[in-house]
C-alpha cells in the first residue's frame, strides 16, 4: 500500500515545530512514532498536506520525578515507560497497560505514549480500505450523514480504544498542551469532546507536550480483553486507583475507576468509585458491587461497532472493573 | 513532494539513494536497493513480515518512511548470515524444520535475532512474547519457537530435538 503524498518537515527544536503548526494548522499532522498515522493515511482516512516530525525533538522524551508528579514527555516510547522502575512502582496502571499495546515488534520502539492518547477513535465501519469504503454512502467521521453502528445517530460513535489513556485517566493524569508562545494544561478527564469525529479537544496548532502523573501514593491496576494477546486493540478496558487512608491502612479512602473501550472517550465514573470509600481492601463484595454500577452506566455508551457482541462487552466491562479492583488491593496490601 | 537526496546505512554499507517523501523504507529497501528479503504482505503493520532492526531495534518497515531511517544502522535479513555462513539462528531454522513457505521468515528472523541480543537463551514464554507481532499463515509457530530457543545449541544437532531431527533422515 502507497502512503498519499505529502511534504515532510522536519524541526530541530519544539519552538521551530510550534512555528511550523501554527503556520500550517489543519493541513499538517503531527509525526512521532508513526504506528496510527501512517496506518490512516494508507487507507485514505487522512491525507495531510504536510507531516511535522519530532524525529529530532529528542527534548519530548523523558521520565522524571518532579515534587509528587511522573512527568513523562510525549515522544517518550512505549519501551522506554515499560522499562521505567519508577512507573512501575507509582503508577503501575500505566506499565501494564503500555505492555498491552500492540506487539514488541510494533509499537514498543517505534509508538509513543503522545501518540497512544491521541490514537483516532476507531469503527469497524470506518476503518476500512478505500475501496470498502467506495461502494456505500459515507458515514459521519468520513464527512457524511449516516452512522452503521447506531441506526438513526445523529452523531458518530467511534470508540476510543487507547489502553494508556484510559490507564492515564484512572491515575489522574494531566497534558501539557503547547502552542506557539502559550501552554495549557488539562486534566485528562477533560480533554474529550463528545464527538466521535474530532474525540479530542485540542486545537490544530495545538501540540501535546507532556503528561503529569500524580504519584502521590495509592496502587493502580488495568486490565484489559481483547481478542488476541498482541497487536489487537481492546474491546473492553478498565483502569482503576485505590488511595488508602492515612490513619487505617487497609481502608480505602479514595478510589477511581476509569472504563475504556466502550464510548467516545474512556469513562471516568466517579459516583461508582465513590462507593467505594471507607470499605476495606478486603470487601470483595464491595468491589463487585462498584464494578456492576459500572457495568450498568457504561452500557448506555456502547455501540456495537469493535467487535464481539454489544452484551459480552457489557457483561465484561463488570468483569474487567473487578478484576482491576481486586489487582490493585492486592498490590497495596502487598 | 519534491525528492530528496539521503544516504542509508544498510548492513553496514552506506546507500545513496533519491526519495520522495512518501517512500517509506520497505519500498526502498525493495525497489530502490534490490534488498527483497524483506517482504511486504499487510502494509500496515500488523503481520511483522516487513521486520528490520533499526539501531538493533526491531521495527516495521512499512510503517517507517524512509526519511526517518536516517542517521540509523538499519540491518535487514541480508546482513544476518556473514558471506554463505549462516548465522546461528539461521542455521538452528533450517535444523528445527522452522521455514514452511518461507514469507514469514525473514520478519521472524529479524524479531528472534534483535530478542536473542538481550537474551541468549531465552525459555519459551519469553520466545512467544517477542514473536507476537509476528504472523505465520501456515501456522509453523511450534517449530519457529523451537528454532529461536536452541538456536544457542550450534549448528547440526541440538540435544533438546535430537530425535526430531534425526527422525527426517
Amino acid at each position: 500500500m502507497r502512503l498519499p503524498r505529502f511534504d515532510y518537515l522536519g524541526p530541530d527544536t519544539l519552538d521551530e515545530a510550534l512555528d511550523l503548526l501554527a503556520t500550517h494548522r489543519e493541513e499538517a499532522k503531527i509525526l512521532a512514532g508513526g504506528t496510527d498515522l501512517l496506518v490512516r493515511m494508507k487507507k485514505g482516512l487522512l491525507t495531510p498536506k504536510f507531516l511535522i516530525s519530532l524525529k529530532a525533538l529528542n527534548e519530548l522524551s523523558y521520565i522524571k520525578k518532579e515534587n509528587d508528579c511522573i512527568k513523562i514527555g510525549a515522544r517518550t516510547s512505549i519501551a522506554d515507560i515499560i522499562a521505567s522502575d519508577l512507573i512501575q512502582k507509582q503508577a503501575r496502571a500505566l506499565s501494564q497497560a503500555c505492555e498491552k499495546i500492540g506487539a514488541v515488534t510494533i509499537q514498543h520502539y517505534r509508538g509513543t505514549i503522545g501518540g497512544n492518547i491521541l490514537q483516532n477513535n476507531r469503527c469497524h465501519h470506518y476503518n476500512q480500505s478505500d475501496f470498502h469504503r467506495s461502494g456505500r454512502q459515507a458515514c459521519h467521521k468520513d464527512g457524511g450523514k449516516i452512522c452503521y453502528a447506531r441506526d438513526a445517530s445523529d452523531r458518530c460513535n467511534s470508540t476510543c480504544q487507547s489502553d494508556g489513556a484510559t490507564a492515564l485517566m484512572a491515575l489522574g493524569a494531566k497534558i501539557v498542551l503547547a502552542s506557539k508562545g502559550h501552554e495549557r494544561t488539562v486534566d485528562l478527564a477533560n480533554f474529550y469532546t463528545t464527538d466521535g469525529i474530532m474525540p479530542f479537544a485540542i486545537e490544530s496548532y495545538e501540540l501535546l507536550k507532556e503528561i503529569i502523573v500524580p504519584a502521590e501514593g495509592g496502587s493502580s491496576a488495568y486490565q484489559r480483553l481483547a481478542y488476541r494477546s498482541a497487536i489487537d486493540y481492546p474491546i473492553v478496558c478498565a483502569g482503576v486507583l485505590l488511595k488508602l487512608s492515612a490513619s487505617q491502612k487497609n481502608i480505602i479512602d479514595d478510589a477511581r475507576i476509569v472504563v475504556g473501550a466502550m464510548s467516545r472517550s474512556p469513562l471516568f465514573l466517579a459516583r461508582e468509585a465513590s462507593s467505594l470509600k471507607g470499605k476495606k481492601l478486603t470487601d470483595t463484595e464491595a468491589f463487585k458491587k462498584a464494578a456492576d454500577a459500572s457495568m450498568n452506566s457504561a452500557a448506555a455508551f456502547a455501540v456495537h461497532n469493535v467487535g464481539a457482541t454489544l452484551e459480552y462487552r457489557c457483561v465484561m466491562v463488570s468483569e474487567m472493573v473487578f478484576r482491576a479492583l481486586k489487582s490493585a488491593a492486592q498490590d497495596a496490601k502487598a | 513532494m519534491d525528492k530528496i537526496d539521503i544516504s542509508l546505512n544498510i548492513n553496514d554499507k552506506p546507500f545513496e539513494v533519491r526519495v520522495a517523501p512518501n517512500d517509506t523504507l520497505l519500498e526502498v529497501l525493495r525497489d530502490q536497493l534490490d534488498l527483497t528479503g524483506s517482504k511486504e504482505s499487510c502494509g500496515e503493520g500488523v503481520c511483522g513480515s516487513c521486520t528490520v532492526h533499526m539501531d538493533d531495534k526491531p521495527v516495521r518497515s512499512c510503517l517507517t518512511l524512509a526519511l526517518e531511517a536516517q542517521g540509523c544502522n538499519i540491518k535487514t535479513v541480508e546482513g544476518l548470515a556473514n558471506g554463505d555462513d549462516l548465522s546461528d539462528l539461521q542455521q538452528s531454522f533450517i535444523d528445527h524444520g522452522a521455514v514452511q513457505c518461507g514469507f514469514c521468515t525473514p520478519g521472524m528472523l529479524m524479531s528472534a535475532d534483535a530478542l536473542l541480543k538481550s537474551n541468549p537463551s531465552p525459555n519459551e514464554e519469553t520466545t512467544r512474547k517477542a514473536l507476537s507481532g509476528n504472523i505465520c499463515r501456515c501456522t509453523g509457530y511450534a517449530k519457529i519457537v523451537e528454532a529461536v530457543c536452541h538456536a544457542a545449541n550450534p549448528h547440526d544437532r541440538c540435544p533438546d530435538c535430537k530425535t526430531d531431527n534425526n527422525s527426517g533422515e
